[in-house]
């Protein structure tokens, strides 16, 4: 679904959730007069259930739209061994080639990003783009964070993951 | 001279008692509440759980210590809390109570097979790893001499490539260039090219500079085969900041406080 420039997507726990709660409404509202003659409230709040998802997924993708050219323009491109403890807070493109995809069904991806230096993970706190799979070429831009917050080992909080292009060679 | 000495580690005995600790109180305690309540003493089932709960703090507590931090060991006593907050009966809680002092154990063991040794003298910072001082030892010769100002220059170098400055970096030990060891001067500019193709994300020149074959006995890496132009071009990095890392610590004793917060990232430059 696309909202303005923004593609917007919808988790499937949040369709499974609307899915549960339809049939709920559905069954009461077979049994019970009481839920039929709220009916008018209750049909709204439901989709809610949709409507929430939807506009946290558009508000977040079109921040982290906003963000990425100032990344682009801050990034330097590193290879995975540089990044360190010492880095938290700096700007980084990696290119690497994706080893392992977690939540993605989430909206929460996180994934593996493997160059020949190393590997390192990387985590989005929204949907990408597009869809990235185990093995694709991929540029990150993202900022190296401790993965839980104030501590663990680095990571990528990542603002943009793509395929990498003939271009970006160049 | 180097400073630093491999130490006894009087933490990790405690921490192998406390690992010891976890079962032994989680089960302990509630052991001892079946024994009071066989010979008659019927106290409320629930405090036998202070056990349960003070191994999930000791859990978390050598979650915390470790570099590679569990976040389900961390959240135990969040868990003790939530489980036995609520009182029980007598036969309930010994089921609830051995579950979670059994699984407390499991969590045990994964931490320690997953996670990783607790932090030592050398991931806190406070003492050389065997790597790097082995490799201090082997060039101690060929990088020693160094006035203090260059040595701290050299010791500026290896803060900024961690921190990613590599702007500032670059230069910084390129301008007296002329007064270095063979070796340092050709790990200077080395690390100098670098640094102003990283400031520039540029991609590997089709020239660039490299230690020469003289040099070899004296790099942290051996240096892969010329055809693979791209590890070969990144090993030059990595045994430059190795060699400047070396001119530093033995040149510049103020700055290892430094130097030592730059280990993490020194250590991977081995691999």
């Amino acid at each position: 679904m696309k909202i303005g420039n923004v593609e917007v997507k919808i988790s499937v726990i949040s369709i499974g959730v609307f899915v549960i709660f339809t049939i709920f409404l559905i069954l009461a509202s077979l049994n019970s007069p009481d839920v039929r003659s709220n009916l008018i409230w209750l049909i709204p709040v439901l989709f809610m259930l949709l409507v929430i998802p939807v506009a946290l997924n558009y508000m977040s993708r079109s921040q982290y739209a906003e963000l990425e050219p100032e990344y682009e323009r801050q990034a330097k491109t590193v290879r995975v061994k540089l990044i360190n403890e010492n880095m938290i807070g700096k700007i980084v493109r990696i290119d690497g080639v994706v080893e392992r995809v977690h939540f993605q069904f989430l909206n929460r991806p996180q994934y593996s990003v493997a160059d020949r230096s190393g590997a390192i993970s990387v985590k989005m706190f929204t949907s990408p783009d597009e869809e990235i799979k185990v093995n694709d070429l991929v540029v990150v831009l993202g900022q190296v964070i401790r993965r839980y917050i104030v501590t663990g080992e680095p990571v990528v909080n990542c603002v943009s993951i793509r395929k990498k292009r003939d271009t970006d060679d160049a | 001279m180097s400073s630093s000495t491999v130490s006894a580690t009087p933490g990790m005995n405690n921490q192998q008692y406390l690992e010891l600790a976890i079962p032994l109180f989680s089960f302990g305690a509630t052991f001892a509440g079946v024994i009071l309540w066989s010979r008659g003493i019927e106290i409320n089932f629930q405090f036998f759980a202070l056990g349960c709960v003070i191994g999930s703090c000791l859990l978390a507590y050598l979650a915390w210590c470790r570099p590679k931090k569990d976040i389900v060991a961390l959240s135990t006593p969040i868990y003790a809390f939530i489980f036995f907050v609520v009182p029980t009966d007598y036969m309930s809680g010994i089921v609830l109570q051995m579950l979670y002092a059994a699984s407390l154990t499991l969590l045990l063991v994964r931490l320690k097979y997953r996670f990783g040794e607790a932090h030592t003298a050398v991931s806190a910072g406070k003492e050389l790893a065997s790597p790097l001082r082995d490799y201090v030892d082997l060039t101690r010769d060929a990088v020693s001499g160094l006035s203090p100002e260059t040595a701290h220059q050299a010791a500026v170098v290896i803060s900024q490539f961690s921190t990613g400055e590599y702007a500032r970096a670059a230069g910084t030990l390129g301008g007296s260039s002329g007064s270095l060891p063979a070796i340092l001067s050709r790990a200077a500019g080395i690390a100098n090219e670098h640094a102003l193709l990283l400031e520039g994300s540029a991609p590997r020149p089709a020239n660039y500079k490299t230690f020469l074959p003289e040099d070899e006995a004296l790099l942290a890496k051996p240096l892969p085969p010329s055809e693979d132009e791209e590890r070969h071009f990144d090993a030059q990095l990595d045994n430059a900041l190795l060699v400047i890392f070396s001119a530093a610590w033995i040149g510049a004793e103020t700055d290892r406080p430094h130097l030592l917060g730059c280990q993490a990232f020194l250590l991977k430059l081995f691999q």
